[in-house]
């Protein structure tokens, strides 16, 4: 009888793997909540514009259908995941982001249809910076209150930030990292020196060094402000989060989730729905929400997500894969949203502590034997493009850095040029065997394809792969040589690829993943991100980017887009590759 | 009876026993780590270390063990690595929407399997005996995945009779008691949503129920057969009886007993189906969640949920062997 359970339990397992590996989205979610396609320009501190007053949430934008919206109605969303807590200062993950940035709201956001554009929404205006690049001084939106009535202010905002500073150990890292990475720790430890209300509209922030991707990265949800007489009630900085309510959901309207929001949060049923309803007393009149309610729903399956679409069980999926997405165009009821610049790279990873890959132009024979279209045309069905930088096009001080493209002889050339010997042309490239990412589909296939150019151009190969679990801590550690990896955008300044990603030092040694890192490159890092201008910092960027065309340490392969899909009559909504997309433009044209 | 009902339940406990032995092994053999899978591509070694110390998981394995059947022994599953919630509370959340689907599934395959499997065997080498078995056939080796999307792009996209996912329109709002969307929705007297739970069960419940229908279905077929070829069968004709009391009175009366036992091996089946069909129908259940832990290295979560499926499958076995009592009196268990 053991044995038959046993041949059972591997039997479910065995399915799961089967389940698994038609889910084009697995779960544990990196965050992609941030902004995307960035030229926050105004990011940079001193030479801020004079303060606008914007509206905080959404005009409409070019992209929103004509006709007069129509009030009312459900849309019915479909998401790759459920949300993984109510709280977002304790998820960084990318389908709670997804439906907490609709109910809660941080001092800046992103003027939702351009994606390049820092805007002050729950503050009055952009912040005004001390000449040092080091103290930001808000002036907080008046008569805003949030769901359960508690009014706005500065102390209200300083709680919030407090709050994450002071987080519990069991809190930080796995729950709350982004208030860790943004400011570089917790408590003493961070770069967030002080936060103060002079009186009850201002809110100064002091740091201890510039960071010049500051506003950028105060963007994201998880530096939302949220109402603190529920985050007390709902004891949301409980050490263990199952038992704060808060975090749970429990208690619906003005007990969890509660923002400043055109949507207000209503029930949390976990790994079924999550709903939201009309915030009728939103404060900006121009961003008033149009739909009575938005239900999420949770659907890992790609296939499943688009019949689900189709059979009208849902309104609107946050993704469709890839090779759906020509059945969706075709389908006259659905409407497909192109997404744009995309906010992830795939990377072919050299590390150059193993020969041959220290060899500047083996690694541009490498770059030149590689034909990325073909990988675009065969994997993502066209939706991606070549990369030709670190990080995906339209970040604040991209510069198209003309990188190697196909050229299969001139590859062969530099491989003979390159003096390095035969033996050394035996490379092992990594792949990892358990999972798909947005920005790799297929790693096996795409393994392959890389395998298949470079044998052609004179290299012989041999495949290895692990589960992604083990895949990840691996080549961070420096082990693998050549391997398929990549990152989705966190915020869309440079610092997130560039440094958080790829080339970031460690106590002054670089990234072990790929062991490169000349010192000029560290230079040209610590100047960008302690620039009090954008003009310095967009230098010291270029600068570093340079230094990348130059050395070529890895090769960047592709971004792949990310395209959402709805019924055609699911109107005003308005995409964003970084998935900031607010609901409140929508409406139902029925 | 009492007796060999609880000497039963004694016994299942060194094989739940060594399950969770095996089973705690086998896990943590998995190549993966539930922190990376938490930090996802955040996970700097430093960062996965922490939180490995804070999950209990850089402990050596036998005192991880000790510390997680010493839970077990309070009646504890633990908690999940993910959402940090207590198990059982998802288990009993989720667990109703599993329990709804494979009755529902049950419900196709034994009502739909009997009377094809009568039909089949009284109209045997014929034409619907044919069709029968190319059916039971098809039922049998098309995998529930494609047998799933198939129906869905069927029933739901084309020909947009039935829904495609989930058990209930989101769009409805109902109160949950008991978690049975179909119970609750009776509760409340709202019957609308009641048909609208129904309808999309229909779908799930037809993938999930294919596979037991088919071996229900040749079951039966084989043992009615079987039956109708005995000496009493022939007696009962020769008397004079109706076809109709020969059938249920001397025929099935005694063709049930195999047909019993391969419905409640079914249960097994169905339990490790759910997984798959679940996963496709968007179905908020056990199995589905299944799928998430295992992707996600929820280590606590898997263990336990196939621990509870282990216990549910003696439970299963237990009632089908008293069930053979009632069926045949000549039985005795003591």
């Amino acid at each position: 009888m053991v044995k038959n359970r046993l041949l059972a339990a591997g039997a479910v397992l065995a399915m799961v793997v089967m389940a698994c590996s038609s889910s084009a989205t697995p779960s544990p979610a990196p965050a992609s909540a941030a902004p995307a396609t960035q030229a926050p320009a105004s990011q940079a501190p001193a030479s801020m514009a004079p303060a606008t007053v914007a509206p905080a949430t959404v005009a409409p934008s070019a992209t929103a259908a004509a006709g007069t919206p129509k009030d009312g109605g459900t849309l019915v969303v479909a998401l790759p995941g459920d949300m993984v807590l109510a709280d977002p200062t304790l998820t960084s993950d990318s389908n709670s982001s997804y439906v907490q940035q609709n109910v809660i709201q941080s001092l800046v956001g992103l003027k939702p249809g351009t994606l390049d554009t820092v805007i002050p929404v729950l503050a009055e205006s952009l912040p005004t910076v001390s000449a040092d690049g080091l103290t930001y001084t808000f002036k907080i939106r008046q008569g805003v209150t949030f769901h359960d009535g508690t009014p706005l202010d500065a102390a209200a905002v300083v709680y919030n930030y407090q709050r994450q500073k002071d987080m519990p150990k069991s809190l930080q890292d796995a729950y709350n990292y982004y208030f860790g990475v943004v400011f570089g720790g917790f408590g003493d430890k961070s770069n967030l020196k002080s936060i103060t209300a002079p009186d009850a509209s201002t809110v100064v922030m002091t740091l201890g060094t510039p960071q010049s991707t500051f506003l950028l990265t105060q963007i994201l949800p998880q530096f939302g402000i949220q109402s603190p007489t529920a985050l007390k009630a709902g004891d949301s900085s409980n050490p263990d989060p199952s038992k704060s309510p808060y975090a749970q959901g429990q208690g619906g309207l003005g007990k969890s989730m509660v923002g400043t929001g055109p949507f207000m949060f209503k029930e949390w049923v976990p790994n079924d729905h999550v709903t939201i309803v009309k915030n009728p007393t939103y404060f900006d009149p121009a961003g008033m929400a149009h739909l009575d309610a938005i239900t999420y729903r949770p659907m890992s399956d790609t296939t499943a997500r688009l019949n689900a679409l189709q059979a009208g069980d849902v309104d609107f999926t946050q993704q469709i894969a890839p090779n759906d997405v020509a059945t969706a165009q075709a389908d006259s009821t659905l409407q497909v949203y192109d997404r744009g610049s995309s906010c992830n790279i795939l990377n072919l990873g050299l590390n150059h502590s193993v020969k041959p890959f220290d060899n500047l132009q083996l690694r541009q024979a490498i770059a030149y034997a590689l034909n990325r279209q073909s990988y675009v045309d065969a994997f993502y069905s066209g939706q991606a493009i070549m990369a030709d930088n670190w990080m995906p096009p339209g970040f604040f001080s991209y510069k198209a850095l003309g990188l190697p493209t196909f050229d299969l002889a001139k590859a062969k050339s530099l491989v003979a040029a390159s003096g390095v010997p035969a033996d050394q042309l035996n490379l092992t490239l990594w792949y990892p065997s358990n999972v798909t990412r947005p920005y790799m589909p297929d790693p096996k296939g795409e393994a392959e394809a890389v395998a298949r150019d470079l044998e052609a151009a004179g290299f012989k190969i041999t495949f290895k792969t692990e589960p992604w679990a083990t895949y990840i801590p691996d080549f961070q550690s420096g082990k693998l040589p050549m391997f398929l990896s990549g990152w989705t955008c966190d915020w869309a300044a440079p610092d997130n690829f560039l440094i958080a990603w790829a080339f970031g030092f460690q106590g002054g040694k670089p990234n072990a993943q790929f062991n490169y890192g000349p010192p000029e490159l560290k230079t040209a890092f610590d100047t960008a991100m302690a620039a009090s201008t954008d003009a310095a910092a967009a230098t010291a960027w270029g600068q570093a980017q340079d230094i990348l065309a130059k050395d070529l340490p890895t090769v960047p392969l592709v971004s792949s887009k990310n395209a959402a899909a709805a019924k055609a009559d699911v109107m005003g909504f308005v995409p964003a590759g970084n998935l900031t997309e607010l609901m409140n433009t929508v409406w139902l044209n029925r | 009876m009492t007796k060999y009902i609880i000497r039963r339940l004694l016994a299942a406990i060194p094989v739940l026993f060594g399950l969770s032995i095996i089973l705690f092994a086998f896990i943590h053999l998995l190549p993966g780590d539930p922190a990376v899978a938490l930090l996802g591509q955040h996970a700097t070694p430093e960062l996965t270390a922490e939180i490995r110390a804070q999950l209990g998981l850089d402990q050596p394995l036998w005192q991880q063990y000790l510390a997680y059947l010493g839970q077990l022994l309070h009646g504890d599953l633990g908690k999940s690595i993910i959402t940090n919630r207590p198990i059982i509370d998802e288990f009993l959340l989720r667990f109703p929407g599993t329990v709804e689907l494979t009755v529902g599934a049950l419900i196709f395959a034994v009502g739909l399997g009997i009377p094809l499997g009568r039909y089949a065997a009284r109209h045997v080498q014929g034409f619907g005996d044919g069709m029968v078995t190319v059916i039971s056939l098809l039922g049998i080796s098309i995998p529930i995945f494609v047998l799933g999307l198939t129906l869905q792009y069927i029933f739901a996209v084309q020909l947009k009779w039935l829904p495609a996912s989930g058990r209930l329109d989101p769009r409805i709002a109902i109160e949950y008691h008991t978690n049975f969307v179909l119970i609750d929705t009776l509760l409340d007297g709202n019957i609308p949503a009641f048909f609208n739970g129904l309808s999309h069960l229909i779908l799930p419940a037809i993938a999930l129920g294919s596979i037991p229908l088919a071996i229900i279905t040749r079951i039966t077929r084989a043992s009615v057969l079987d039956v109708t070829n005995e000496d009493y069968v022939r007696t009962a004709r020769a008397k004079g009886l109706s076809e109709r009391r020969v059938g249920g009175r001397h025929i099935m009366r005694n063709a049930w007993l195999p047909v019993v036992t391969v419905i409640g091996l079914q249960v097994g089946g169905l339990l490790a189906g759910a997984v798959i069909t679940e996963t496709i129908f968007s179905w908020n259940g056990v199995g589905r969640w299944t799928v998430q832990a295992i992707q996600d290295h929820d280590y606590f979560v898997v263990q336990s949920i196939i621990l509870i499926f282990a216990l549910i499958f003696l439970v299963v076995n237990l009632v089908v062997d008293i069930g053979y009592a009632f069926i045949n009196p000549r039985i005795r268990y003591a």
